[in-house]
């Protein structure tokens, strides 16, 4: 696995708090019939109450990753744990604690809203009229209270992913997967249902699990991230300590020519560190406490041609791109 | 945004075993969304009744056969109407896999080959429901039936067990097509082609010798010369199968031989369902 100095050592994570862990995985891979490893040997702890975000783009593994914890991919190799049970081993009990909102719609159109929650409440072992409770408590807090009724088939994008989500929350499920939710939404509605989101971690405990190729849904939800890229995971922390691990501020130039020679002759004439990188048509440099202008200045001794220059505070995004040299973001 | 977990502890102890309870909640849920599509009923009722009610007495009119061949292919015309109806049932699991709900009974916490016998259920209960109305229609067209209590339950058990065996087959093939297209393709081979040579029509002896072997191995041939037995105390179809005049006897080695294989249809469905569930 290629680390970061912020990478946590999951065994160092683990140590001493495995009583707080709802997830732990270790050497967990999925290898699919034909060669295609879709998930190489990754490690990562969850704590109570935490909301962890896998990062990446489409392909990276973070569905794969979701479905063998949910038991509908069986790994390769490797374990994982909910809440200390092996989800190989003890697929059902495991299933009993979690609940999972999936990348698409995964509901029975011609139900009402209710009667899908209600389905959940009794395939889920909740009594009859705890299930009334919650459905109506959930409803309220979720503001689909007047559409419970109809059938979902009706709904739009936005009141069905709401309905989806508060099924999860119906069984109060230790562990909550969530894979892509926004995906597909716009904006407005993506981000009132950021908003429900976040309100669950602001009122409960319960752990999340989230995938998504959006940055700024990591940063605004995620206590920590964990970059994916091709199968691995190649950076975890917060989003702070992964921001900052590029320093307080970057230079991004444009080249115009070629990126590649740009960077050698930077990084040659110490214009550049080693962590500067070379992605499309743009050389990104962390200025690690030098000055832009010293920089921009240095830029200009060396006669790089440049369409644009901007300082700027790194971002997730600059992370992924120095890690694995493509872009965030949906295919 | 109010408060959603009011109480953090671990859920309510449940039992671990409530498969009845899983059991009749999927069924509520498979029997909801097929009444909800009407078509699912009665499109696989229509050439069965077809055939009972108008073929039937057009062939005996064309061919001067006695009034008890229309008894004859009405009993037949169950012999097609249990593996259409079962086989169009399957094909709700495909639907189910594409644009319902199936994901989220799978991460349910249940243990999956349930989810085959509620379908299963639902199947067998509107397979019961078809065939009793074509038996309706059937006496209503003043169509003979030499009905006993026995008889009725050896028509019973049989047709059962065959609905289960033939939904058995319709799970498998749906666990093992990536769509709903390539399944239709194979309905007419499962559901039809067995029925021209398992006595529906005629009785299997009229077939070239080779066939009438291929036919004493077919399912159905037992299902149908059982049925008849039952509803016509006719034993000529169990005489044809095993050349012996113990009637009792052959019926109880026919019925064997559909349960062994709805048995082992169950059987493979459940695994089948279980393996494309988990890759």
């Amino acid at each position: 696995m290629t680390t970061m100095e912020v990478r946590h050592d999951a065994a160092q994570h683990a140590a001493g708090r495995h009583n707080d862990l709802a997830i732990e995985v270790r050497g967990l891979t999925k290898t699919y019939p034909g060669g295609v490893e879709a998930v190489q040997a990754i490690d990562f702890d969850v704590e109570r109450g935490e909301v962890f975000g896998l990062l990446g783009p489409n392909g990276a593994g973070k569905s794969t990753t979701i479905g063998m914890l949910t038991t509908t991919l069986s790994p390769t190799s490797g374990t994982a744990l909910l809440a200390g049970l092996d989800v190989a081993r003890d697929p059902v009990a495991a299933r009993q604690l979690s609940s999972v909102v999936f990348q698409d719609p995964v509901v029975d159109r011609s139900f009402t809203g209710r009667r899908n929650l209600e389905l959940h409440a009794r395939l889920w072992g909740v009594p009859a009229d705890r299930a009334a409770t919650r459905i109506a408590e959930i409803a309220g807090a979720f503001g689909i209270a007047d559409i419970l009724d109809r059938p979902v088939s009706g709904y739009s994008g936005g009141q069905r992913r709401r309905v989806e989500i508060a099924r999860a929350l119906v069984s109060d499920p230790q562990v909550l997967f969530l894979d892509e939710p926004t995906v597909g939404l716009d904006p407005r509605i993506r981000h009132e249902l950021l908003d429900v989101i976040d309100g669950l971690h602001a009122d409960s405990e319960i752990t999340t699990l989230l995938t998504t190729h959006y940055l700024d849904e990591a940063e605004r939800l995620c206590d920590r991230v964990a970059i994916m890229h091709a199968g691995r995971i190649v950076a975890l922390g917060t989003p702070a300590e992964l921001r900052t691990s590029m320093g307080d501020e970057i230079l991004e130039l444009r080249v115009d020519g070629n990126t590649q020679t740009a960077l050698d002759v930077l990084q040659a004439r110490g214009v550049a560190g080693d962590e500067a990188f070379a992605v499309g048509s743009t050389v990104t440099i962390p200025l690690r406490g030098r000055s832009s202008a010293e920089t921009v200045a240095g830029v200009r001794e060396l006669g790089i041609a440049t369409t644009a220059i901007t300082a700027r505070p790194p971002s997730l995004d600059d992370v992924y791109l120095r890690l694995t040299g493509d872009r965030l973001g949906p295919d | 945004m109010t408060a959603l977990t009011p109480d953090l502890a671990l859920p309510a102890p449940r039992p671990r075993s409530r498969s009845f309870g899983v059991t009749r909640t999927l069924a509520a849920r498979r029997f909801a969304l097929t009444a909800r599509t009407p078509r699912e009923l009665v499109v696989p009722l229509v050439t069965p009744v077809l055939f009972a009610l108008v073929i039937a007495p057009a062939l005996k009119k064309a061919l001067h056969t006695s009034a008890s061949y229309e008894s004859y292919v009405a009993v037949g015309t169950i012999g097609l109407l249990i593996p259409l109806n079962t086989m169009f049932s399957g094909i709700s699991v495909l639907v189910d896999r594409e644009s319902g709900a199936r994901r989220e009974l799978l991460a349910a916490p249940i243990h999956r080959p349930l989810l085959v016998v509620g379908n299963l259920l639902v199947a067998v209960a509107t397979t019961a429901l078809q065939v009793g109305v074509l038996l309706a229609f059937a006496a209503l067209r003043r169509i003979h039936f030499d009905v006993t209590a026995t008889g009725l339950l050896w028509f019973l058990a049989v047709a059962l067990l065959f609905a289960i065996a033939m939904y058995g087959i319709a799970e498998t093939l749906a666990a093992r097509v990536s769509r709903s297209e390539e399944y239709i393709a194979r309905v007419p081979a499962i559901a039809i082609v067995p029925w021209f040579l398992a006595g529906s029509l005629f009785p299997v002896t009229s077939l070239p010798v080779v066939l009438t072997w291929v036919a004493r191995f077919l399912p159905l041939t037992h299902a149908l010369a059982l049925m008849r037995w039952g509803l016509l105390h006719d034993s000529s179809g169990l005489h044809n199968i095993w050349r012996s005049g113990n009637t009792t006897a052959t019926a109880g080695l026919s019925l064997g031989a559909v349960a062994l294989f709805a048995l082992l249809m169950t059987a493979v469905s459940m695994r089948a369902f279980t393996r494309a569930a988990v890759r």
